[in-house]
């Protein structure tokens, strides 16, 4: 039989405990099933508990914290308290000097034992220390190897590309012009690969001006009278770049090449203007 | 309810960071500043001090539902007994994501108490001759923390308000019903009054009772 949720009602009388155990029952295995009555039937419990504090407080006896303590095994039993009482006053007196010599006796190991446990936790805590300290500098050797890795990485990508650059600048099937500057009076800034071997293009320039947030360079080249993008790239803090781009499928050839300012994530022209010619003329 | 707001100790705020304290820092003091939830997870690591310090903050809590629901000191006190006893030997049945401690700790107490009453049968005689009791004033151990026993008066205070707003009739079975442990059937028969009555005075009673009580749940 299906089990309707249970009301806020039926939660404060669960809470209560005043239904019959068939219908207390019944609540609470739905509860068990679903949340959002386990919630009411917790919000209820803790309004009924509340309760509690109506009539006030009173002490407990003070016995009762060694009854505790002794009943959950957390505390020696003193059984023989009571019975020292009830003796004699001199058979009393007697056995607690009998009482204070063997507790002397035995204070004097067990204060041995607490300076060893003590010494013993000293050199824990010193151990521990050491551990911490050792995990701090691996974490560091960690990050400074990362680091090394990736610069490592870097040197080698360098290397590659400046080896596939000689092949390309060598190769017979290359064609190489120069970059000029505009902004410069047309000086000579770097150099343009056309690689048909490798089917890549390499463009190479120094002295770039830096370039605010915002604007990038964008490499063009101009086939048919038609200018094709061949995408973006950036100069380092030196006025160095390095482009590499595999040429689209279909071009083959080209007549010239521009490079312009452009704005990032805006494709096409809206930059303020060519800013670099590469003239194949010059080296052709 | 209030006393369990995570008071702030000086040192020690939190399980972990008490642990973090070199041995010897950590002292009853500290304890009698951690937070419900923080004292319990040191009991599961079957800290001694920690539930000490428990018994310090909760024993009159304790004992005081169970004598208000069993009427005999020494029954009390072994009700009482047996609440702490078992949450040493069982502390994971308490569960913090299904509320705060206090309120399973009077829980558990009061359901116990109420078990214990059933058991020897004395309920029905005793109930329909009981008589309101006037609220004791509040004492408690030295031992508790000056803060939390602050907190226990004042929502004390608020309890005992929010049942003065309520008609004598609907804190009658109430009261009945959370510390007699007596089922709207039998409510009914010692009030002679009809069931749906009772059961109105019940909804009624409680709704008020939460709505007065809101900032301290």
């Amino acid at each position: 039989m299906r089990f309707e949720h249970v009301t806020q009602g039926e939660a404060d009388e669960f809470a209560l405990g005043v239904l019959e155990p068939e219908e207390q029952r019944r609540i609470a295995e739905h509860a068990l099933t679903c949340e959002e009555c386990r919630t009411r039937l917790l919000d209820a419990q803790r309004v009924a508990a509340m309760l509690a504090l109506a009539p006030g407080l009173r002490p407990p006896p003070p016995r009762l914290k060694q009854r505790v303590m002794e009943a959950a095994g957390v505390s020696r039993r003193r059984a023989w308290l009571p019975r020292l009482a009830r003796l004699s006053p001199i058979a009393a007196a007697a056995a607690a000097v009998v009482l204070a010599a063997a507790a002397f006796a035995a204070v004097v190991p067990l204060r041995a034992q607490i300076d060893d446990l003590r010494q013993e936790n000293g050199r824990l805590q010193s151990q521990i220390d050491d551990a911490l300290g050792q995990r701090v500098e691996i974490v560091a050797l960690t990050h400074r190897l990362q680091s090394a890795e990736a610069s490592a990485w870097e040197a080698q990508y360098e290397a590659q590309m400046d080896r596939e650059m000689l092949l390309a600048l060598l190769s017979p099937e290359s064609d190489t012009a120069e970059v000029i500057s505009v902004a410069e009076g047309y000086a000579p800034i770097g150099r343009l690969i056309w690689d048909g071997d490798q089917n890549r293009l390499f463009f190479v320039a120094s002295r770039l001006p830096r370039l605010p947030d915002g604007l990038t360079y964008e490499l063009w080249v101009n086939v048919d009278g038609e200018y094709r993008s061949l995408g973006t790239f950036n100069a380092d803090s030196s006025g160095f770049a390095r482009f590499v781009r595999y040429l689209p499928e279909g071009l083959a050839s080209y007549e010239s090449a521009v490079v312009t300012v452009e704005r990032v994530g805006e494709p096409g022209r809206h930059g303020p203007g060519v800013f670099f010619v590469a003239d194949l003329r010059a080296l052709r | 309810m209030g006393w369990d707001r995570n008071p702030r100790a000086s040192r020690a705020r939190t399980f972990d960071e008490a642990m973090a304290l070199p041995l010897g820092q950590r002292d009853a003091h500290d304890l009698a500043h951690w937070s419900d939830d923080s004292l319990m997870a040191a009991v599961v690591a079957r800290d001694v001090a920690a539930f000490s310090a428990l018994y310090d903050r909760y024993a009159g809590l304790v004992y005081s539902t169970a004598l208000r629901v069993l009427r005999d000191p020494q029954l009390a006190e072994d009700t009482a007994q047996e609440i702490f006893v078992r949450l040493w030997q069982r502390p994971e049945a308490f569960i913090p994501a299904r509320g705060r401690f206090a309120t399973w700790l009077l829980s558990i107490t009061r359901n116990r108490a109420v078990d214990e009453v059933r058991a020897r049968g004395r309920r029905r005689r005793r109930e329909v001759e009981e008589r309101e009791e006037q609220p004791l004033p509040l004492s408690a151990p030295e031992e508790v923390d000056p803060i939390h026993l602050a907190e226990v008066r004042e929502e004390q205070r608020a309890v005992r308000a929010a049942l003065a707003t309520l008609p004598p009739e609907q804190r009658r079975v109430l009261e009945l019903a959370y510390f007699g442990g007596l089922t709207h059937q039998e409510i009914s028969a010692a009030l002679r009054e009809p069931l749906g009555t009772v059961k109105t005075r019940i909804r009624l009673g409680m709704q008020k009772l939460r709505a007065a009580l809101e900032r301290y749940r």
